[in-house]
């Protein structure tokens, strides 16, 4: 169905470069350039051959280099559904990346578009309201992208604060390796966690005993 | 003339009123920020994210079994369809083989969940509506249900019970003929429910003709499950696209007639739901019939690696279809899960359908497409 | 149901009086109809709601409530730690002496270290199940505890190392 569909879009809109890749598992995809995408969807939805009438997904996926926008179409007349994506390449860290909106095409892009926007920085260019949808309006970040970090203050308001993700806890084995004369025996279930003065102080004690 | 001439200079202005996020008729924190003309609805915006607690975030850090607690918090009256559709687009990634048991007891454990979900869904609707008792009836039923989940699986809405691979736990006799002898009573009652609240007069004049969803709007607005079919658009996933083995079962989709007034309105949207419940019973009939003895887990590795590469699973869920995109990167933990949720795609219709109606139609209106705030926000 | 085939006059413009009769006499009916079915429910169901306080009720055996480790019979594997997915178990342990008396947990295991911190916050806790299962001895199972509010979070957090806790064990381990 794939190739059908890459044949298709060739020839009906011209410079989508659409392509596809066989694939073991899963399921195969469809990418076509991010500038063409409102056409691409406008003659998947009009054709006779496939009428993907419904548009199930917006969504995206972080990658290091890219973020690919995938819109998951299905077609109830003709039972057929389809992952279609295009790859926008990353500015930086909450740098915005574009594309253009297929709001016109399918109504339930609205909300769809919006909630991408809020959680991955996808700028949907035409779209009628972009706001954040999920998150408040004021928040900072888009937190689907792999190097997000959470606000230290929000409002005045303390994230995550020490009692309430339990340091004490996390610090415990630390600082029974501090006290216990071969801290080599002493093991833990949460390595990661410890706060920062004592995992440096603990560093320092093995160093010690190396010596 | 005087006196007309007065009531033209008259200013008068649109008022901005707040319906929730405490508001009972949301069935959760849903604010839609109203502006009324009167007693009209002039525009209604819906806004979310009360309850969202980023959970497609959280997968990415938890390992494959991990992620079934989280979605069961996603919708949590139908925690068991959510599971499922998860379970397999893991199992179909694995290639793993689900024994033929655990097939049924998740085809069993579903329809059981899909009753107890529109239970829930006509209880409070009548609750909008103004009925209060059959909440109560619904609820004394549902009881049952979960009581039945609760020796299943150890717990009353978050279960855990559907694993990648099989279920948690086998399902034993008695509780099997428990079921029948539920189905039994459960098809006498939702007669009588449906004699009680639905045939009403009271009820259909606040249902019939109210928030019309037209087929073109409901495909545009990307709508499925009850609500698509209230619109008269013959499309259930279990027959359509058979997963697991819901292609064993004969059972009827149910498609709203506009037996009361428009098709698409509000009752159509209720009568498909309640009618859906004996559809649900058809398939436990014959599920019960057909089980057989045989194990209920999988081969699953100990530690679960998918293989690279992407899949989206589309299950039919008693609100709407339930798409997960799961796309994995070869390591111990998902990269992206994305969820297609209908309580989501189904909200923002919610404009839409509000315009020029009356404040308590708009309440109607909510109450029908039936939204789990859980799912819309995740 | 017969009367599922009568159109609802209520969308139609007109009204004219046999119609506004019409609708007053099946409102009348169907509100009957619904009022002899409650009455069925007053006299002919049996309560299904139980008095709490004075009535308790039975969990089933499997039922997923608060948490217990049996300090006793645990080997410290951190597998339920691993396979926790809010991260609400910590658990420190301290290998055992060379010389130190050999101890065994109730199935055969050699215990090779000894814990010396095992908490549980229960208020991050989500029941999921999803540490008793991956538990080789056996010794951290969910028991059928449901009434345990506190007024502090700081009492949610066990401490199964605890005299206190500890003492839970004769009611709870067979």
């Amino acid at each position: 169905m794939h190739k059908e569909i890459v044949e298709f879009l060739n020839k009906e809109v011209a410079g989508c470069g659409a392509s596809t890749t066989e694939v073991e598992v899963g399921d195969a995809s469809v990418v076509v350039n991010a500038e063409s995408i409102k056409p691409v969807c406008f003659a998947l939805r009009d054709s006779s051959e496939f009428q993907f009438n419904v548009l199930q997904v917006v969504s995206g996926v972080d990658y290091e280099d890219r973020i690919e926008v995938h819109y998951i179409l299905a077609s109830f007349t003709k039972n057929l559904e389809l992952i279609l994506k295009v790859k926008l390449p990353k500015a930086g860290k909450d740098e915005m990346v574009k594309v253009e909106s297929v709001c016109d095409v399918w109504k339930s892009a609205d909300f769809q578009e919006r909630e991408t926007y809020d959680m991955l920085g996808v700028e949907f260019i035409g779209h009628p309201d972009m706001r954040r949808i999920l998150c408040p309006e004021d928040w900072e970040g888009f937190p689907l992208r792999k190097d997000y970090v959470v606000q230290e203050v929000y409002q005045g308001m303390e994230v995550n604060p020490a009692h309430k993700i339990n340091q004490g806890d996390f610090d415990f084995m630390a600082k029974a390796k501090l006290d216990a004369q071969n801290p080599k025996l002493i093991s833990g279930s949460w390595a990661g966690h410890v706060s920062p003065e004592l995992s440096d102080a603990l560093k320092r004690k093995m160093e010690s005993l190396e010596k | 003339m005087e006196n007309s001439n007065n009531v033209e200079k008259l200013h008068t202005d649109l008022m901005t009123v707040n319906m929730g996020p405490q508001h009972p008729a949301t069935h959760g924190v849903l604010r839609v920020e109203i502006k009324t003309d009167s007693e009209i609805v002039a525009e209604a915006t819906p806004y979310l994210g009360y309850l969202h607690r980023c959970m497609e975030k959280h997968c990415e850090h938890l390992d494959y079994r991990g992620v079934i607690p989280f979605v069961d918090r996603m919708d949590y009256l139908a925690a068991m369809n959510m599971e499922l559709g998860y379970s397999m687009a893991v199992e179909k990634m694995l290639g793993t083989e689900v024994p033929e048991r655990a097939e049924y007891i998740r085809v069993i454990v579903s329809e059981l969940q899909r009753i107890a979900s529109h239970l829930m869904f006509f209880g409070t609707y009548a609750i909008d509506l103004g009925a209060f008792t059959p909440f109560l009836y619904a609820f004394q039923d549902r009881e049952e249900i979960l009581r039945l989940f609760e020796e299943l699986s150890g717990a009353r809405l978050l279960y855990n019970y559907f694993w990648i691979g099989g279920v948690w736990n086998d399902i034993n006799d008695d509780q099997l003929r428990r079921i029948a002898q539920f189905c039994d009573k459960m098809e006498e009652n939702v007669k009588k429910y449906h004699d009680l609240v639905g045939m009403n007069k009271i009820f259909r004049d606040r249902t019939a003709n109210v928030g019309v969803i037209s087929e073109e709007m409901a495909y545009q607005y990307g709508a499925s499950g009850p609500v698509l079919r209230g619109s008269g658009i013959d499309w259930d996933l279990r027959k359509k696209r058979p997963y697991s083995i819901y292609e064993k079962f004969d059972f009827n989709t149910v498609v709203g007639k506009g037996e009361m007034g428009t098709l698409g309105d509000c009752w159509d949207r209720y009568y498909v739901r309640v009618f859906e419940i004996f559809e649900s019973i058809k398939i436990l009939r014959q599920a019960l019939e057909g089980i057989e003895e045989g194990p209920v887990m999988g081969k699953v590795p100990k530690i679960i690696k998918v293989p690279e590469g992407e899949i989206y699973l589309r299950t039919e869920c008693p609100r709407g279809e339930l798409g997960y995109h799961l796309v994995s990167d070869g390591g111990k933990t998902p990269y992206r899960l994305k969820v297609k949720s209908s309580c989501f795609t189904h909200t923002s219709m919610l404009g839409e359908l509000g315009k020029g109606q009356m404040i308590a139609d708009f309440v109607a209106t909510i109450g029908s497409i039936d939204i789990v705030l859980g799912e819309v926000d995740r | 149901m017969s009367s599922s085939t009568e159109v609802n006059t209520f969308a139609n413009d007109e009204l004219t009086v046999g119609k506004w009769f019409g609708n007053v006499w099946t409102a009348i009916r169907t509100v009957i109809k619904g009022m002899m079915i409650t009455f069925k429910y007053v006299y002919g169901v049996k309560p299904v709601t139980i008095e709490y306080p004075e009535v308790r009720e039975e969990l089933p055996k499997n039922s997923r409530s608060r948490l217990f480790n049996d300090v006793e019979n645990c080997i410290s594997c951190y597998q339920c730690a691993t396979a926790c997915p809010v991260d609400c178990i910590y658990i420190t342990a301290v290998k055992r002496d060379k010389d130190a008396p050999a101890l065994k947990t109730k199935s055969g295991t050699p215990i090779k270290l000894d814990l010396l911190q095992y908490t549980i916050d229960t208020a991050l806790c989500c029941y999921c199940g999803l540490c008793t299962t991956v538990c080789p001895t056996e010794c951290l199972t969910h028991t059928t505890d449901y009434e345990f509010a506190q007024y502090t979070l700081d009492e949610m957090k066990y401490d199964y190392l605890a005299e206190d806790v500890k003492a839970w064990r004769e009611r709870i381990v067979k």
